[in-house]
């Protein structure tokens, strides 16, 4: 599983090397190459339409400044604008694996854009094809189409794209979209998993291989509400990509996970989706988009923030991949006779057998819990060598501490049981 | 197709024929009995009960007979009925889910009977999140069905589900079934193994709004499943049980509920029946003098949907 920052509200596409110096400070080693930051919704939105406003002149000018094309005149201009982004990453060794093609808003009334959309979308995938991107996000067609029609119209543009696709060794992720009614956001295009599993199954057919997948959006699922454990298992593998982005559940924000809470508590189902993930054996981009967060940070404190994105990241990752770290040891024992350990039995119990648990507790030294014998910790003295001890206690860092004072030199590894 | 409200907030107990004129004063010709609110879901989420299905199933009939002589004195039609719920409370008293599974549920199978009511709404199960998937819920909701379904054949009543949702930290989610394509196979393999309807489904549309389910494509693929419906508004964050078309989001001030995707939704699942609205709240919300003005305005959205004029 790659771990993935999307460079929104960190990097400034004109100016990128101190967004990509903060990425990579904070370990991260893979990027996304947002092209909505070169050729922004907004940018499309306004496509043909005279500048007016002070906003826009004072716009005009930024671009000026800065030297900017505006992509939706020049889609051939991409390439170029993309470079010092891509340049500074190779210098940091930061790799880009996903790229995100420049689409428009839910909100638009814009109908006639399709014709440019296919130029902006095709020269993505020129530009994902020379930068060695084998997965570009493509969002389907939208804007005036009619209700009952929206396969047929998106059938032809997406086996249009197949054919630039395969030349440039890119695969397309299709992705789950709202639909704007008057202001409130509701389930659109490819957001129910079963349509978005047939348009897969039926593109990649009739484009004779696999040349579709998807690109599941926790921020759309959230703001619509939707069970993402059904959503994961339904698509299973053809979800090769994951953004990873906290919400309210009613604007269409980036948060950074587990950062929009109310009564302590997170309001996305991050439960239901590590379920699914898990369940489906996830092994692919998991992508961490919390622009909106970053935005809001001081820049001084950025680095620190993006050190614990990288921390959110991996404890997705691990918690996707629980098991994986569970098969890295010969054989183990379990540190807490509780709720975890019984957790622990229950999913684990009967692939990773522990030989035993301790608890701090005297009273249940003789005790058995889910028919593992409870010890006192001091048996942990007489491990074999290559037994690890899974800490199944909330009190992680001070056990890990008991024991390390106790002498005990095993591995020590934690388990929890929050997305069981 | 008739046109139908909730009775809850409407039809006072010492005097339910007075309810039953009025409604049918301003325009409805069903009515939707909230026997929900003679067990409040609050109180039993807290492990609370009252007496109120103590009483034997006579002495329940003896206490809606006002009940079913208003309405037919009236000539409203008690076209549906809301069981008390929720029928399991998760982490709840192993005596209080007995009582709400043994005493409630039958108990409420016997008034809807005795009222000729031909449909029964239910809570599905809200488990997934205990059990770990919606399919866990689902059987466990099924049981359910399956203790109930027999009375229900025998009695010609069909039991409908209804799209649900749940909260996480006060962001609504979507609950029990939410899924269209589940549920109407779900409901064909019961119906077909008791060979009679014994269940079919209740489209909500504010449940459906909060969770920014397409309701075109929703209903059209129940289709003759759709039995009943729960018709109200929100602003798609908390479920308020407005009035259709009370809410708006932008400068254009048009609905943000989509109340067009309802009609054709009616329209592709060839809905024929009661046409009725759940919104108990807004009786109490205006003044009691206004309280005839605003039924008449309910009846006459339900007149517009009904005519398919939107």
């Amino acid at each position: 599983m790659n771990i993935i920052c999307s460079p929104a509200g960190i990097m400034d596409p004109v100016f990128p090397g101190q967004g990509v110096l903060d990425m990579a400070g904070a370990g991260f080693e893979n990027t996304v190459l947002d092209l909505t930051m070169y050729c922004s919704p907004g940018e499309l939105e306004d496509v043909g339409k005279p500048q007016t406003t002070a906003w826009k002149r004072k716009e005009a000018a930024e671009t000026e400044r800065k030297r900017k094309v505006l992509i939706s005149e020049e889609p051939a201009g991409l390439s170029h604008e993309i470079k010092p982004f891509l340049e500074k990453c190779a210098e940091s060794r930061i790799e880009a694996s996903v790229a995100i093609a420049p689409c428009l808003k839910w909100t638009t009334r814009r109908e006639e854009l399709e014709a440019l959309l296919t130029q902006l979308v095709q020269e993505s995938i020129r530009v994902c094809g020379q930068a060695g991107i084998p997965y570009l996000v493509v969002q389907p067609l939208f804007s005036g189409v009619a209700k009952g029609e929206e396969w047929e119209k998106n059938r032809g543009y997406f086996l249009e794209l197949a054919g630039y696709a395969r030349e440039n060794g890119v695969q397309i992720l299709l992705q789950n979209q709202c639909r704007d009614i008057n202001g409130h956001l509701n389930r659109g295009i490819c957001s129910a998993p079963e349509e978005a599993a047939d348009w897969i199954d039926r593109l990649n057919r009739e484009a004779g291989e696999e040349r579709f997948g998807f690109c599941m959006d926790v921020g759309t699922y959230n703001l619509c509400g939707q069970n993402m454990r059904e959503a994961a298992v339904i698509l299973g593998r053809r979800v090769k990509a994951v953004i990873l982005r906290d919400c309210n559940g009613r604007d269409k924000s980036a948060m950074l996970p587990f950062t929009c809470v109310n009564r302590g508590r997170s309001v996305t189902d991050w439960l239901g989706l590590i379920r699914g993930l898990r369940e489906t054996g996830f092994d692919g981009e998991l992508i961490l988009h919390f622009e909106d967060t970053a935005c809001a940070f001081s820049p001084l404190l950025r680095p620190e923030l993006m050190r614990l994105a990288k921390a959110a990241a991996e404890y997705f990752r691990w918690q996707i991949g629980i098991e994986n770290f569970l098969k890295k040891y010969d054989s183990v024992v379990l540190f807490g006779a509780g709720r975890m350990c019984r957790n622990y039995m229950k999913y684990y119990g009967d692939r990773y057998q522990p030989l035993y648990t301790c608890d701090n507790n005297p009273e249940l030294w003789g005790a058995e819990v889910c028919g593992l014998p409870v010890k006192n910790p001091e048996s942990l003295k007489e491990l074999p060598e290559n037994c690890a001890i899974l800490i199944c206690n909330i009190f992680y860092r001070e056990i890990e501490q008991q024991l390390r004072e106790m002498g005990v030199g095993n591995p020590i590894d934690y388990f929890n049981d929050e997305y069981m | 197709m008739k046109i139908g409200v909730q009775t809850k907030n409407v039809i006072n107990d010492d005097n339910p024929k007075e309810g039953f004129a009025l409604l049918k004063r301003v325009g409805f010709s069903c009515a939707d009995f909230s026997l929900n609110g003679y067990l409040n879901n609050e109180a039993l989420y807290r492990g609370e009960i009252n007496s109120f299905f103590d009483r034997t199933v006579q002495e329940l009939e003896h206490f809606f007979t006002p009940h079913k002589m208003g309405a037919n004195a009236a000539g409203i039609e008690i076209s549906q009925m809301h069981m008390p719920y929720p029928n399991y409370v998760p982490k709840g008293a192993g005596e209080l889910n007995e009582y709400l599974k043994n005493v409630v549920a039958p108990k409420s199978m016997q008034v809807c009977a005795f009222l000729g009511c031909p449909y029964i709404v239910i809570h599905g199960f809200k488990l997934a999140e205990l059990l770990g998937s919606e399919e866990a819920e689902w059987a466990a909701t099924e049981s359910f069905l399956d203790f109930l379904a027999p009375m229900a054949r025998e009695m010609g009543i069909t039991i409908c589900v209804e799209n649900l949702y749940c909260g996480i930290s006060n962001h609504i989610v979507e609950g029990p079934c939410c899924d269209a394509g589940k549920a109407a196979e779900r409901i064909d393999r019961m119906n077909e193994r008791y060979h009679a309807e014994v269940l079919g489904f209740c489209f909500d549309t504010g449940h459906a709004n909060l969770v920014g389910i397409d309701f075109e494509n929703f209903m059209a693929r129940l289709g003759h499943r759709l039995k009943v419906l729960h018709i109200h508004d929100n602003d798609g964050i908390a479920d308020l049980h407005q009035i259709p078309y009370t809410f708006t989001r932008t400068r254009e001030n048009n609905s943000s509920t989509d109340w067009d995707g309802f009609v054709r939704g009616l329209s592709r699942a060839g809905y024929r029946g009661t046409l009725s609205f759940e919104t108990a709240p807004v009786l109490t919300a205006f003044p009691e003098v206004l309280k005839e003005e605003v039924l008449r305005l309910i009846a006459s959205i339900g007149g517009c949907f009904a005519e398919g004029r939107i």
